[in-house]
């Protein structure tokens, strides 16, 4: 396992380091040379974009975050009882987790289509809304509509996991609950609740840390806009070092979206050693 | 396998990625920029070699592309390797793998977007394929950058005012707008008849067509080295653009491909276009008549009696240096200058010949759109003066995105163009 | 619990039901979408308000793929660079999840962290070096870069899926084959690798389905070459011809089939792969 490990630490470890150096330099991708310029970067960025990058990257990671989480629990409960053909549909809802991202994106935007899109139509008819909307391209709609389409292709996952969970809860539990005279929802949350603690805790923090950094939604379906109303610190590294070829401002935003991260995946090492996950 | 796995292999693990590191970094450090000077093919023969277009990413001209592919591989004896990219992405992904050392061959090219790769280093000097080819000088200067000729000149013309005749008669609008006033006024009876009046880019993908209405309300762009654009002209036309987009008489949500299918679909009235639309929407569109329909007309000017501004446009061919390149230059000599080849193109695509001869030749003469399109449009269309700069695609994004924060009300129009300025300027110095 | 869910109340059965109805809509009405615009002809569907069911049925669109030859291209890049990094992955993350689960060494939670959490290093950061880097090595445009760099993110997950598996296999199968006199890797080999098929099955697949849908590392690191579907569809489609929306949902479906498929039929291997580590605690 030595060699697996170098690796590991030769394409995860060294880029990572050598990509959060390029941020005390002025340097670009497709010039050579690279000048040492200190903290630069990284104070042009605090006195400028980093605070509206931290804000919608936060809109985005808890929305995209909380919604897959309800709708995951919801259909969990609802698919843990006896109902007809729940295997079937547990199978088909596994689909939109499957499919890859960038058809996730493709779809959504064919659905949230301006002109011609299912979204509109369907709104419309329900009277809900009066003209078509331009989702995608409205800085007030266009972040919930990447964040629909990135509840749709997680909730699957956070129903299988909670599902399984819900497996675990011993029926005798809920039946002394119930012969204690409690409701389905105070069961919910006197038996269920606690019982799924461990798991809801590292379904949440997972998809924090997954979503804290999604990249290819919100690329291909806005490209950060509009009016960069959607960008994140994901697409944002992206584009600077890519499109705008500056691997310093890169390598800056890079660092403070780092130091961010640590701090999440620091609870999460905590919080699964606390389980005795590993 | 080891199964006593010490601190010391640990640190000996870590030892050894820091070593890679560095070594790495070394490498990185002496090949970044990657000095491979120009490469002499290794083979006199012809060899196989790829064409990166973004043609052959869209379904009204990829198979002419693939033909005219076919036609020359069929002739030279190789394959030609066609590789699509959508024009989007187009130029930021070649630029990433010609740096790279991932592309090499012949590369189809917007003259908008030629300094900006030739800044790479890796482009062939084709003075040698052109001398001779008969292309016109207009042409030529097109495909030059500081003198050099990197790319040849595949076609020519501009991008301007597309109108539907029937929709605009429809509206009452029965001579073009002069002025902008004027365009105003038909814009307005347009949308009461319940059409998207005018398909402008509101998109950042294509918001760089705000940069010739920012001319036709006076702004220079540039002046010498100084970007103007922040100037009360260039402040009035985003303005006024963001009035257009309150009133709905442009659509948000709309770049290109956006216009097109509107207008195919006759949705929408106006749009903006190079003179490869036509081919678009006529064979995108429901309506059989529609090319009968299609009316190229100048674009207004502020006062009466100004001079109309359009945007030069064309493409050209660029050959990457490395394998292939020697039969990639014969190629792109072929595809845009052999008279059988290049007519074929207009007679398909309807994109306008480069040399002198095929551009007299009876069939482009008589074609009425092309001659429409010329006389209205082209013949006072000027090269955009960002061009030259191989930073032009940030500057467009700079400026576009700018607009768009104007659009969609996150700016005001002083405000977001002073900014937009300054971030062209600082690209240039 | 099946005790209890017999004596569910006719209310919370309704509230499953309903449930059941809006949010399984939510999940499976785009997914029916999908499948109607690539099989609607692509001039309608320029209709508004577009009808829910379409009026003609084509294959047009499928055909059209056909004669796309990047796109063959594509999915043969897809099926070459997924396929090895599910095998290379499953390979080293049994040998690394095999040592995490039954040695005892010092470190052995540090380096468990250090694997666990380099997938969740973000890609864009981790891309402007591995781009140079690769670019210095002459490895951008090549299957090895692209296998390399989805291993990054498939590695981790393997190790820990597999770790989890082999801990529920007990100590004592392993001690046997020692007083056998199997060596250690013999008695991976010859013991618990066997035992382990099912949770073997689950990380390749895994591996496959997250090598399949990256875009990120696809789209900066190949090239004309090596490009896979995903950064190929949206270079080939996001682009200047008129939105060809029945197409890019037959090219969708298309993309999507390999992995929805493969899922559906390792179905009993997977559910119980992806929530083995979590669920023990």
């Amino acid at each position: 396992m030595l060699p697996a490990l170098a690796m590991l630490a030769a394409i995860v470890v060294y880029p990572l380091v050598a990509s959060l150096v390029t941020a005390f330099f002025a340097q670009s991708l497709v010039e050579p040379g690279r000048t040492f310029v200190g903290l630069g970067n990284i104070t042009e960025l605090l006195g400028g974009d980093f605070w509206r990058l931290l804000r919608q990257t936060l809109v985005f990671t808890v929305g995209a975050t909380v919604a897959p989480f309800l709708v995951g629990l919801a259909l969990a409960l609802a698919l843990n009882t006896r109902i007809r053909g729940r295997a079937t549909l547990r199978g088909l809802l596994l689909i939109p987790w499957l499919v890859p991202s960038v058809v996730v994106s493709f779809l959504w935007m064919w659905i949230f289509n301006a002109n011609y899109g299912l979204a509109n139509g369907a709104l419309e008819a329900l009277g809900l809304i009066d003209e078509p909307r331009a989702w995608l391209a409205s800085p007030g709609t266009a972040m919930a509509a990447v964040i629909v389409a990135k509840t749709w292709a997680s909730f699957p996952w956070i129903l299988v996991m909670l599902l399984a969970g819900l497996q675990t809860v011993p029926g005798e539990l809920h039946e002394a609950a119930e012969t204690d005279g409690a409701g389905a929802v105070q069961r919910f949350f006197a038996v269920t609740l606690p019982h799924l603690r461990g798991i809801i805790g590292i379904v949440l923090l997972l998809e924090l840390i997954w979503n804290f950094q999604h990249f290819d939604l919100i690329y291909v379906m806005t490209g950060g806009g509009p009016a960069g109303a959607t960008e994140t610190f994901a697409t944002a590294v992206y584009e600077t070092a890519f499109q705008g070829y500056d691997l310093g401002r890169a390598g800056a935003l890079g660092l403070l979206w780092m130091l961010l991260l640590l701090g999440m995946v620091a609870i999460y090492v905590r919080r699964s050693e606390r389980e005795g996950q590993l | 396998m080891n199964n006593n796995l010490s601190r010391r292999d640990l640190l000996r693990l870590v030892g050894l990625g820091a070593g890679a590191g560095a070594l790495g970094l070394g490498g990185v450090a002496a090949c970044a920029p990657s000095a491979d000077g120009p490469t002499t093919d290794t083979a006199k023969s012809a060899t196989d070699f790829s064409f990166a277009s973004w043609s052959l990413a869209d379904n009204a001209s990829k198979a002419k592309i693939e033909e005219l592919m076919r036609g020359y591989g069929g002739k030279a004896g190789v394959t030609v390797n066609g590789v699509p990219l959508a024009y989007n992405t187009y130029l930021n992904q070649l630029t990433l793998q010609v740096r790279g050392g991932q592309f090499t061959g012949a590369a189809q090219m917007d003259i908008a977007w030629l300094a900006g790769l030739a800044a790479l280093g890796k482009l062939r000097d084709l003075g040698d394929v052109a001398r001779d080819a008969g292309y016109t000088e207009a042409a030529l200067s097109s495909g030059q950058v500081d003198g050099k000729q990197v790319g040849l000149p595949w076609t020519t013309a501009a991008i301007g005012l597309i109108a539907n005749r029937e929709l605009m008669q429809k509206a009452g609008v029965t001579t073009a707008p002069a002025t902008i006033a004027d365009f105003e006024t038909a814009l307005r009876a347009l949308k009461s008849t319940g059409v998207i009046p005018y398909a402008a880019s509101t998109k950042v993908a294509q918001l760089k067509d705000i940069l010739i209405w920012m001319q036709t309300f006076g702004s220079p762009l540039l002046d010498g080295d100084k970007v103007t654009v922040g100037d009360d002209a260039s402040v009035e036309a985003v303005a006024w653009y963001k009035k257009l987009y309150d009133e709905k008489l442009i659509a948000p949500d709309v770049e290109r491909v956006d216009a097109r299918t509107l207008f195919a679909q006759g949705k929408a009235a106006i749009y903006d276009d190079a003179i490869v639309g036509r081919d678009f929407v006529v064979k995108g569109s429901p309506d059989t008549s529609l090319a009968d329909k299609l009316d190229p007309i100048a674009r207004p000017v502020k006062n009466a009696g100004d001079k109309p501004r359009a945007v030069q446009w064309g493409h050209a061919v660029v050959v990457v240096e490395g394998e292939g390149a020697n039969t990639a230059s014969d190629f792109a000599g072929w595809l845009t200058s052999d008279e059988q080849t290049v007519l074929g193109y207009f007679k398909d695509l309807s994109l306008p010949p480069t040399t002198s001869k095929a551009l007299a030749s009876e069939q482009v003469r008589t074609d009425r759109f092309t001659a429409q399109f010329s006389e209205r449009i082209t013949a006072t269309a000027t090269p955009n003066p960002f061009w030259k700069y191989p930073q032009y695609a940030q500057m467009e994004t700079a400026i576009s995105e700018q607009v768009q924060a104007v659009l969609v009300g996150r700016a005001k129009p002083a405000d977001a163009m002073r900014d937009a300025g300054r971030a062209v300027q600082a690209l240039i110095t | 619990m099946s005790k209890r869910s017999a004596r569910d109340s006719r209310g919370s059965r309704a509230a499953a039901w309903a449930a059941v109805a809006v949010l399984g809509g939510f999940g499976l009405l785009p997914v029916y979408w999908m499948l109607a615009t690539a099989l609607t002809p692509a001039q309608q569907t320029f209709r508004y308000p577009p009808s829910l069911i379409p009026t003609d049925l084509t294959l047009d669109n499928f055909a059209n793929l056909a004669d796309e030859p990047a796109l063959a291209r594509y999915l043969f890049n897809s099926i070459i660079v997924s396929v090895i990094t599910a095998v290379l992955s499953v390979v080293v993350s049994a040998y690394m999840g095999y040592a995490f689960s039954k040695f005892r060494f010092r470190g052995r939670r540090s380096l468990m962290y250090f694997v666990l959490s380099s997938q969740m290093f973000p890609q864009a950061l981790l891309l402007v070096t591995l781009y140079a880097l690769f670019s210095a090595y002459r490895l951008l445009d090549t299957y090895t870069a692209l296998v390399l760099s989805f291993t990054t993110f498939t590695l981790p997950l393997c190790v820990w899926m597999l770790k989890g598996f082999f801990d529920t296999i007990p100590d004592s199968l392993v001690e046997a084959a020692r007083v056998d006199g199997a060596s250690r890797l013999r008695t991976i080999h010859s013991v618990i690798l066997p035992l382990s098929a099912p949770g073997l099955v689950a990380a390749g697949l895994f591996a496959f389905v997250r090598g399949w849908n990256d875009f990120i590392f696809a789209l900066t690191l190949a090239g004309r070459e090596k490009t896979t579907l995903p950064p190929g569809l949206v270079n080939a489609f996001l682009g200047e011809a008129t939105a060809q929306w029945a197409e890019l949902m037959a090219a969708s479906l298309l993309a999507s089939l390999p992995v929805v498929v493969a899922f559906i039929a390792l179905q009993r291997f997977l559910v119980g792969g992806i929530t083995a580590g979590a669920i023990k605690g």
